[in-house]
């Protein structure tokens, strides 16, 4: 178990920078997810943590050693590929053997530490077999073994999963997860999908434009996200934009359009006169006309087995609702809206409008 | 529909008798026992094996020949594939520039990469002396080869693989060395196939670049071919479709095509 820092990384790519000193501590056995969209950098993180690309500033450590001008045969990792990458022309037993060949390790050691690898992602009957032979799922649990067989100090997985089909995607998540546990390895996960890095992850690094937006456990990022723009990110967000009635210390008193008024634990430090607040659609519930904290009707009502989505057309905008399948409405339909006022969200950062200086 | 099939397997067997029936020529008119080169051969006899193996001249010319393809085929490989790597890798206006100056040879007439190489090496006072301009056209001449196969069996691969085996402790070199060589390996050897044979009887080339001495067995086929009419010319040629054929089906046998 290792403990892996970054220390103000910066990657730039003759003008173009594509990381703008990225800093962050994973700790020891932590399953850390970097999450964000194409081009945030989270790949290129994932490189330079691996060494296949140079930091142009900024240091890599590993358990407190600068290990960013190593080259990656010298930096121990164990890494999973979007590819797989596996040998083509080896088989599935001499694919885990090879990390264990490079280490020169004696014969009758590789076998049994193969043996015992195979048996771990429960692959021995397939250990004379070639890759091609393998289907998805297996190719990338010979993956997750090839890497790990070699007991590195850092397992990195780059978008493992892109490659295999849905329901494939959620069992593939389980065995990772255990898998990691198991072995109590630190790992950096690199993903797109807001989903698998939540349920994944001890911690969610989300990522835009080469800088982290906010680094925290998975309930953080969804329930307190530190912007719009990670609010946006990872899962669905209703932003109500919402002047400010009263503001006290712990508690800020908004007006609703129809004259409610809604309360927010939190707020802004300084005296403000709008405020944007998150609520998610599981966290607005429908209630009869006049009976919510504010009415709408229902635009478009979206049944997905689980669940029901309702697009409600309100003065706040149009919001996103999510409802148990008990609970029935049909398009068209006059409703009122309640929020869960404990988890509604104030949102930092720039969003706000301060307050006009008293005159 | 009915008729479509029965006019493929013409076409398919026309175009085979074209292809072959030169080679059936060649070796029907070696048996001759004549002292001519004509179809059909006058009786069938093996002398002008015989006479062929004891003329110094044209032994020379095959030895010369195969010394030749050997060390071009050599350099090209090593060239050939260090280019494809280069060209498969950077997918940019370099790579882009690499491979048109490696495919040059291919595309522009021979006599045309002869002359130019002629100037250049009689430009740098070298002229065709010490074989260096006959040498370096023949490496030109069988580059596209080496580089077209090795880049086929480059692309489709995952570029990750090299990346994962250094991960798992190997050098830049024991990587190349235990995964992307392998891999490519198949592309090297028909490659090399193809470049041996184009050097071994390139004409045009050899023809403009020997200078003066010992010569290729296509430049000494043609002096003798000028001055004598005999079956010995077939049979140097039996003798060389022979060494092509041998050389085709060992590296099939090796490196067959998964």
């Amino acid at each position: 178990m290792t403990e892996v820092s970054l220390l103000s990384l910066v990657k730039s790519y003759g003008k173009s920078t594509a990381l703008k000193g990225i800093s962050l501590d994973v700790g020891h056995g932590e399953f850390v997810s970097l999450l964000g969209p194409s081009g945030c950098g989270k790949s290129t993180t994932l490189k330079c943590i691996a060494g296949f690309e140079d930091v142009t500033d900024g240091k890599i450590l590993f358990d407190s050693k600068d290990i960013s001008r190593k080259l990656p045969e010298d930096r121990d990792i164990g890494m999973v590929f979007q590819s797989y990458a596996l040998f083509p022309h080896m088989t599935v037993a001499r694919n885990l053997a090879f990390g264990l060949e490079m280490r020169r390790m004696a014969r009758s050691e590789i076998a049994d530490r193969v043996a015992r690898a195979m048996d771990m992602v429960q692959l021995t009957p397939y250990a004379d077999r070639y890759p091609k032979a393998l289907s998805g799922g297996q190719q990338q649990r010979v993956a997750l073994a090839r890497a790990l067989v070699i007991e590195p100090a850092i397992l990195l997985l780059d978008e493992p999963l892109a490659n295999l089909d849905a329901k494939l995607r959620d069992e593939m998540r389980g065995f990772i997860r255990d898998l990691q546990k198991r072995v109590g390895i630190t790992t950096i996960y690199v993903t797109h999908d807001q989903n698998e890095a939540m349920t994944m992850s001890d911690r969610v690094v989300v990522m835009f434009d080469g800088e982290i937006a906010q680094a925290a456990p998975p309930e953080d990022v969804y329930d307190r996200p530190a912007s719009e723009r990670v609010a946006r990110f990872v899962g669905n967000a209703n932003i109500l934009d919402l002047a400010v009635a009263d503001q006290a210390d712990a508690e800020t008193s908004l007006s609703l359009p129809g004259g409610g008024r809604l309360a927010v634990t939190g707020g802004a430090d300084a005296p403000v006169s709008r405020l944007r607040v998150m609520a998610r659609p599981e966290q607005i519930a429908l209630t009869g006309p006049g009976e919510g904290h504010i009415d709408g009707r229902i635009a478009k009502r979206y049944f997905s087995g689980g669940h029901v989505e309702y697009h409600v057309d309100t003065d706040c905008g149009t919001l996103n609702v999510l409802c148990p399948t008990t609970q029935n409405v049909a398009e068209g339909a006059n409703v009122g809206l309640s929020f869960d006022t404990r988890r509604l969200w104030p949102l930092p950062g720039a969003a706000h409008v301060t307050a006009e200086p008293a005159a | 529909m009915g008729l479509v099939t029965p006019l493929l397997s013409l076409l398919r067997a026309l175009v085979y008798v074209f292809l072959l029936a030169p080679i059936v020529v060649v070796v029907l008119a070696s048996l001759n026992a004549g002292n001519f080169l004509t179809f059909p051969p006058q009786g069938l006899s093996l002398r002008w094996f015989w006479t062929f193996l004891n003329n110094d001249v044209f032994i020379d010319a095959i030895v010369y020949s195969l010394i030749l393809a050997a060390l071009a085929t050599a350099v090209s490989l090593v060239l050939g594939t260090m280019a494809a790597l280069y060209f498969v890798r950077h997918a940019r206006r370099e790579a882009e520039a690499v491979r048109i100056a490696v495919l040059l040879p291919l595309i522009l007439p021979e006599i045309l990469t002869a002359i130019a190489l002629l100037f250049f090496f009689y430009e740098i006072g070298i002229g065709t002396q010490y074989k260096i301009a006959l040498f370096t056209g023949h490496v030109l001449m069988t580059l596209p080869f080496v580089f077209l196969n090795v880049t086929t069996s480059l692309q489709g691969r995952d570029d990750a693989v090299e990346l994962a085996a250094r991960t798992l402790g190997a050098s830049r070199l024991t990587a190349f060395r235990r995964i992307t060589l392998p891999l490519i390996a198949p592309g090297m050897a028909t490659g090399g196939v193809f470049a041996f044979i184009i050097s071994f009887d390139t004409f045009g080339i050899s023809f403009i670049l020997k200078g003066t001495g010992s010569a290729p067995l296509p430049i000494q086929l043609y002096d003798y071919l000028r001055f004598n009419f005999t079956p010995e010319a077939a049979a140097v040629s039996t003798v060389s479709i022979l060494l092509t054929l041998v050389l085709v089906t060992v590296s099939n046998m090796l490196f067959g095509r998964d």
